[in-house]
């Protein structure tokens, strides 16, 4: 089928706009807004960032009646380990979000907007800062949009660095000029939100689709995919696959299929052993788990995992399983912003407890206070963070204790390769 | 009205009201930390989560608003594991130095451990995470960011009920830590608030510190003579020594206590307390001071004037007031004060900086006198030779005192307060020593409660108003407080 949101190179207004681009934004404009959200939640679309929430149904959660500004936020904060598909829409499609949000924000009554980018994306808030003044000087946003009477002021905010202000609450913070720190939920966003303000926050590729939804029909959205899954899905591939990247595939595509069909199957050599098919905060699948599975919300949900963010992260039979968890753990750490005990606390000490079965000096009793120091955080938190640490770790142990305990007797991974002298 | 259910207890609370004050109206005890009744809600412990039925998960019982027919248990397997979790966690990188601490004894970690735990510990010492210890910030508090468990609620006092945000979290992760900001010192006037609404042993007194096991103090409860305010207090005391005042939070003057305050009892056990008379520069025994006051108000007679103080007691007024009256009889007395009062900053601090404005009223209007113009323009027309009255009343009239030379007896409690003025002066108990009545702006009548007993030989100021009566050969005797109160309003 034909890409919807990864059409070539498309960051220029011109090409953006000679394929058929801000035609949408037109159509949306002689619609009523409750018209555009309707057609939203026909389309079946979902919301892209991860936890696949439906996107109409999120519109319409602005009181009706409420005073005063709404805002509507991009969340282009993308820093979920083995996610990159939002960087590949900045950068070859940008146009495509400025239009959605520009349709978006006239169906909310929301007439400025932010996109909120992670400030390590330095080159693609440059290109958006671009593509943001071409479509204004075209009249695309801004003051009375193509002679419409809707404003939509729409801005680039730069992020700092911190993963947590991908939450969109802590996004919210962080745009008002506070520290990132999530946010205590009721109220929530749609009532509350930036600024105190009725306010929805939409992923970068959700906002993405919408034009295509105007332009084409819900129902001809709703057609491609699955019946609970509409759409398509950027999905990014990385680890010892052939050809890793981002690809653009209908919801419900085989795992097996992106795998051998688009990136060309595992390397020489390699063997397929796990996959974290969402972005690192999900569930990790075995290869047998994963083989059969198809790429949607349900069959990721029902194999145990998350469809999440489409970060698929493919683990070969070389890679160690404890060393990977180490990864993950010390990121987590890392980026936990440190205003709830299980996760302040809870991220560092699995850090130190896998950093210690890595190096051979754990026990196996280290192994269930590892499980346990997870399930403690599960679910506990303002925001999903300490899930996002803990589904890994419980996941990992769960579905790789032979190589947790192999460490825990002194048989690491580093020792068995020769790199370590006995002592 | 929602009506709710926790623990199988039944109640109907106001709209707005949550969980964990739900819970508490019913008798029910809630564990929390950053939970606080006059700040904001944070919700970042995780210590008072709480099983609501049709929640898919732990709610946090400081955040959740009250619902009609909810269901909420906080007795469940679920919950107990939620606590023995989160005191687990605030527990790893904790220094565990309790034999140290000032906080031990009325520790939020100590209890909640003893109460919801008693887990034998999983982390290994040497993973702990080193954090600032024991930093002087500003000049009553010392931080110690290793016992600290982030709840937040200073930098919540700072920014909420002093408005001037002088802390914040440093960092992020289990790095976290409390800080000064920029170019901010702790010195809002109200900082040992903090050392108190800290629920551990991370910001401590600097006046407290290391001086006492708090299981030791006993406590009394008693009120501030900081100022008009007349905040209700708690004396903190052991062996005849104070060492704390803490407030006593009510809804009708103070949640909260100001470091003024808190630092009153201080004169009571400083090095210059008086327990001796002094003429002039000399100090000499009591009893030849009192004989040497008492000549001197037998000399001028006729012309000895009393003067009242408003940060005196009404029994010690009125026991002043009736040595005026019926032992001097002489209309040379004045018990008038017209300080403006009312809060000065928004929070406890008044702007009548004396304890009893308001209760000196109550002698004047049992026994009159004249005001203050008019004693200060009596004495400065030579009408008076003597002055007595109590050591920071004399300082409202000294102009008029060293212009006339006129004599001054006073009354103070500690060497530092002895007018340069003043011919005589002569000891008495202070507040925390005797009982005495104070009427504070609001109109309050409340009395302070001893919890420590005087210096050998020293004596209420009414007692030794009675003894100067009986130096001076008048017929005045006093036998007890109601003596003195003897035709005033109660």
């Amino acid at each position: 089928m034909e890409n919807i949101l990864l059409k070539g190179n498309l960051a220029d207004l011109e090409s953006y706009f000679n394929q058929g681009g801000y035609k949408p934004l037109k159509k949306a404009l002689a619609l009523k807004p409750a018209e555009i959200i309707e057609e939203v939640k026909k389309s079946g679309l979902r919301g892209r960032g991860g936890a696949g929430f439906p996107t109409g149904l999120k519109w319409s959660f602005i009181p009706a009646g409420a005073e005063g500004p709404r805002y509507l936020v991009c969340n282009a904060d993308e820093s979920e380990p083995g996610t990159f598909k939002d960087r590949e829409l900045l950068r070859k499609n940008p146009h495509a979000l400025i239009e959605g949000m520009a349709i978006a924000g006239y169906a909310i009554g929301a007439t400025h907007g932010y996109i909120y980018i992670r400030g390590e994306f330095a080159a693609e808030a440059d290109l958006l800062d671009k593509a943001v003044a071409a479509a204004r000087a075209k009249g695309f946003i801004g003051k009375n949009i193509l002679g419409s009477g809707v404003n939509f002021e729409l801005f680039v905010h730069r992020g700092a660095g911190a993963y947590i202000c991908g939450e969109e609450t802590a996004m919210l913070e962080s745009i008002e000029g506070f520290k990132g720190l999530p946010r205590l939920k009721p109220p929530f966003p749609a009532v509350k939100g930036l600024f105190d303000c009725p306010t929805v926050i939409n992923n970068v590729e959700t906002l993405a689709a919408v034009p295509a939804i105007i332009d084409k029909g819900a129902g001809w959205y709703a057609s491609i995919g699955t019946p609970k899954s509409s759409g398509t899905k950027l999905f990014c591939v990385s680890g010892p696959v052939n050809r890793p990247g981002v690809y653009e595939l209908p919801l419900g595509t085989p795992f097996r299929d992106l795998l051998e069909k688009n990136c060309g199957g595992m390397k020489e050599g390699k063997k397929l052993k796990a996959v974290i098919p969402g972005g690192s905060s999900v569930p990790v699948l075995t290869a047998e788990e994963v083989w059969g599975v198809k790429l949607d919300y349900e069959a990721l949900a029902l194999a145990g995992s998350m469809l999440g963010s489409g970060g698929v992260i493919i683990i070969d039979d070389s890679q160690c399983m404890i060393k990977l968890l180490g990864v993950l753990a010390r990121f987590y750490h890392h980026e936990s912003c440190g205003q709830c005990t299980p996760c302040r606390e809870g991220c560092g000490w699995i850090e130190k407890l896998v950093n210690r079965l890595e190096d051979g000096k754990g026990s196996p009793a280290d192994i269930d206070t590892l499980y346990s120091v997870a399930e403690g955080m599960l679910g506990r938190t303002i925001c999903p963070l300490a899930d996002a640490m803990a589904m890994p770790v419980m996941s990992f142990v769960k579905k790789f204790r032979g190589e947790f305990e192999a460490h825990a007797k002194g048989n690491t991974c580093a020792r068995r390769a020769g790199r370590v002298l006995e002592d | 009205m929602p009506k709710l259910t926790i623990d199988g207890k039944t109640i109907e609370v106001a709209k707005g009201t949550t969980v964990l004050e739900a819970a508490q109206q019913l008798g029910v005890y809630i564990p929390r930390y950053c939970y606080h009744p006059k700040l904001s809600i944070s919700g970042n412990c995780r210590m008072c989560m709480v099983e609501i039925e049709k929640a898919p998960k732990l709610l946090t019982a400081c955040s959740t608003e009250a619902a009609e027919g909810m269901v909420v248990r906080t007795d469940t397997e679920k919950v107990k594991a939620a606590r023995r979790d989160v005191l687990e966690y605030l527990l790893i990188n904790h220094p565990l130095d309790c034999p140290i601490c000032d906080q031990a004894g009325e520790c939020g970690l100590q209890d909640y451990y003893m109460d919801y735990s008693l887990k034998p510990s999983r982390f290994s010492q040497e993973d702990k995470v080193l954090r600032p210890k024991r930093r002087v910030v500003g000049p009553h508090l010392v931080l110690d960011n290793e016992r600290c468990i982030l709840c937040t609620r200073c930098v919540r006092f700072c920014e909420e009920v002093t408005k001037t945000s002088e802390l914040g979290v440093m960092e992020r992760s289990d790095k976290s830590f409390i800080d000064l900001k920029e170019g901010k010192a702790l010195d809002n006037g109200y900082t040992l608030n903090i050392a108190d609404i800290c629920p551990v042993g991370a910001f401590t007194s600097r006046d407290f510190r290391f001086k006492q096991r708090v299981w030791f103090l006993k406590k009394t409860p008693t009120i501030c003579l900081g100022c008009a305010t007349g905040c209700l207090i708690e004396a903190q005391h052991n062996d005849n020594t104070i060492y704390r005042l803490m407030s006593r939070p009510n809804a009708e003057t103070n949640t909260w206590l100001c470091d003024h305050g808190r630092m009153t009892y201080r004169a009571v056990q400083a090095g210059d307390r008086l327990s001796k008379g002094f003429i002039k520069n000399g100090m000499i025994e009591l009893e030849p001071a009192l004989r040497e006051a008492a000549a001197r108000i037998d000399e001028a007679h006729a012309g000895v004037a009393v003067i009242g103080s408003p940060w005196l007691s009404v029994e010690d007024n009125a026991a002043l007031a009736r040595f005026a009256k019926d032992a001097l009889k002489t209309d040379n007395f004045c018990f008038e004060f017209d300080f403006e009062q009312g809060i000065k900053d928004g929070i406890l601090i008044n702007k009548d900086a004396a304890p009893n404005t308001a209760g000196v009223r109550l002698v004047k209007a049992a026994h009159g006198g004249v005001s203050l113009e008019e004693l200060s323009r009596r004495i400065m027309t030579g009408q008076i030779k003597v002055v007595i009255t109590e050591a920071r009343a004399a300082g409202l009239i000294r102009t008029a005192l060293k212009a006339a030379g006129t004599r001054l007896l006073v009354f103070a409690m500690n060497r530092s307060e002895i007018p340069d003025l003043a011919y005589a002066t002569l000891p008495y108990s202070s507040y925390f020593e005797t009982p005495g009545t104070f009427v504070n702006y609001q109109g309050f009548r409340r009395r302070t409660e001893p919890s420590v007993t005087a210096p050998e030989g020293i004596k209420p100021l009414w007692a030794m108003v009675n003894k100067l009566a009986a130096y001076s050969g008048t017929s005045l005797r006093l036998d007890s407080p109601d003596d003195a109160l003897k035709g005033i309003d109660r």
